[in-house]
């Protein structure tokens, strides 16, 4: 078992460092961060963050609002990652980051009403270059109402609705990440965990 | 509806083709059941997303308090250097006295040129014989040209000359004449019943003489004939407390 996780540490750092030099394997780490590795996220969430929050500083905001941002980015990140909306990313994931980053700290500027018009023009653009859903959702409360019963339909209903509705693996994916004995056995499944969730929700 | 679920499906896998969207567009405008399961599944979508980043949040919070508790470390690290440090220091200071009480040291705060008994200086009769002149100088701290008038008077080879001869050679830092010149009366019989002891003395000078010179070992043993023996009735103490220190 330790071996294992030896290999998969030396694994990644070969595959970072790689992506360092050329970008090419940066679809692999993307599709890992899909999957929910812990790892490459942590490496990522480390080995970028000094430089961050380094870069806030020339804006003046607090270093706990640094940080905050900084996750919040890294989250902006993930989720890219896991709608597939960065698969085809030329840069690095440095720079992506950075660019998102930088789109929240004028977010923060701009509520505290800090920044001026020059910099408002930037933030269009840069909006528009990453497509980035940025704003800050707020639940309906249908939406808490589902959010409170999920945790009651047990925990492999979560998951297949999270791997399919979440994730966006298809049900041929999500037969084997699952270990189904065939797809038509996962519908199934799906569609009664669906059933359930409305019935405790409009009970 | 089945047919129009898999559409639904289809949406949230981005696989819905262009007839497809046109269909589902259509389906939206017009079907009450398809919109209510479309919204109900976006709402969803929306929840389990918004779940993931609440716990994604705590994960990269928790990453965050690891990287605070690896500085903790760092400076742990440094915290442990510095009291070890400060340990040290500390300890030369406490220690210092062992560290000051090289001979050269001891030497300079013990040695005190014998005060002159022999010829008191009085005013105004200076100078009159040669005795008198060599104790003037001597008081003076001349001791060249008290050795030189010591050595000019005529019955110069009492103890009491050449004590105060060794004094001179002391205080010119000649450690090794002043020798010569104090184990005779050291080592002689003393006779406690005159004034003019110089034996007891001329102990303590031999040690001082042997610590200036480097001879620790020879002023050891010297330090310790000088506490030991009953007729060194002359800086006891103080041959103990430098016995305390070279040890």
């Amino acid at each position: 078992m330790y071996y294992f996780y030896f290999y998969r540490y030396i694994f990644l750092n070969f595959l970072f460092f790689f992506v360092n030099m050329t970008g090419v394997a940066l679809h692999k780490i993307l599709e890992l961060l899909k999957k929910g590795d812990q790892d490459t996220l942590e490496k990522i969430y480390k080995e970028n963050r000094n430089a961050f929050i380094n870069f806030s500083k020339r804006y003046n905001i607090s270093k706990d609002d640094a940080v905050d941002i900084y996750q919040d980015t890294i989250i902006a990140l993930h989720e890219n990652a896991v709608n597939g909306k960065i698969n085809s990313l030329n840069s690095s994931i440095s720079t992506y980051l950075f660019a998102i980053g930088k789109y929240k700290i004028f977010q923060l500027l701009r509520k505290n009403n800090t920044v001026d018009l020059n910099q408002k023009i930037t933030i269009e653009s840069t909006n528009e270059v990453l497509d980035v859903n940025l704003s800050n959702e707020k639940l309906t409360n249908r939406q808490k109402l589902i959010s409170k019963n999920l945790e009651k339909i047990g925990s492999r209903c979560k998951e297949v609705l999270k791997l399919f509705y979440y994730q966006g693996y298809t049900l041929d994916e999500i037969t084997v990440i699952l270990n189904y004995s065939s797809k038509e056995v996962l519908k199934s499944q799906k569609s009664r965990c669906l059933k359930q969730l409305k019935k405790i929700i409009n009970d | 509806m089945e047919k129009n679920l898999e559409l639904i499906e289809k949406y949230f896998s981005n696989s819905l083709t262009d007839e497809e969207q046109i269909l589902f567009n259509n389906l939206l405008k017009d079907d009450k059941a398809f919109k209510d399961e479309f919204l109900f599944l976006k709402d969803l979508k929306k929840t389990l997303s918004h779940n993931q980043k609440k716990s994604l949040k705590t994960t990269l919070q928790n990453f965050e308090s690891d990287l605070k508790n690896e500085k903790g470390f760092h400076l742990k690290k440094w915290l442990a250097a510095a009291s070890i440090i400060l340990v040290l220091g500390l300890s030369y200071f406490l220690f210092s006295d062992s560290f000051n009480n090289t001979p050269e040291k001891l030497y300079a705060e013990y040695f005190e040129p014998y005060r002159n008994v022999v010829h008191p200086v009085v005013r105004g009769e200076n100078g009159k014989t040669i005795e008198s002149s060599a104790f003037l100088a001597y008081e003076n701290k001349k001791y060249h040209k008290a050795l030189n008038l010591l050595n000019s008077v005529s019955n110069n080879n009492d103890d009491c000359f050449k004590f105060y001869s060794a004094m001179c050679y002391m205080g010119l830092n000649k450690n090794l004449d002043a020798i010569d010149l104090l184990l005779p009366i050291a080592t002689s019989e003393s006779n406690p019943d005159s004034d003019l002891n110089y034996n007891a003395k001329a102990n303590w000078y031999l040690g001082l003489a042997y610590l200036n010179s480097g001879d620790i070992n020879k002023a050891i043993s010297q330090f310790s004939f000088v506490v030991n023996n009953p007729s060194c009735s002359f800086k006891k103490e103080e041959a103990q407390e430098i016995l305390n220190k070279l040890k």
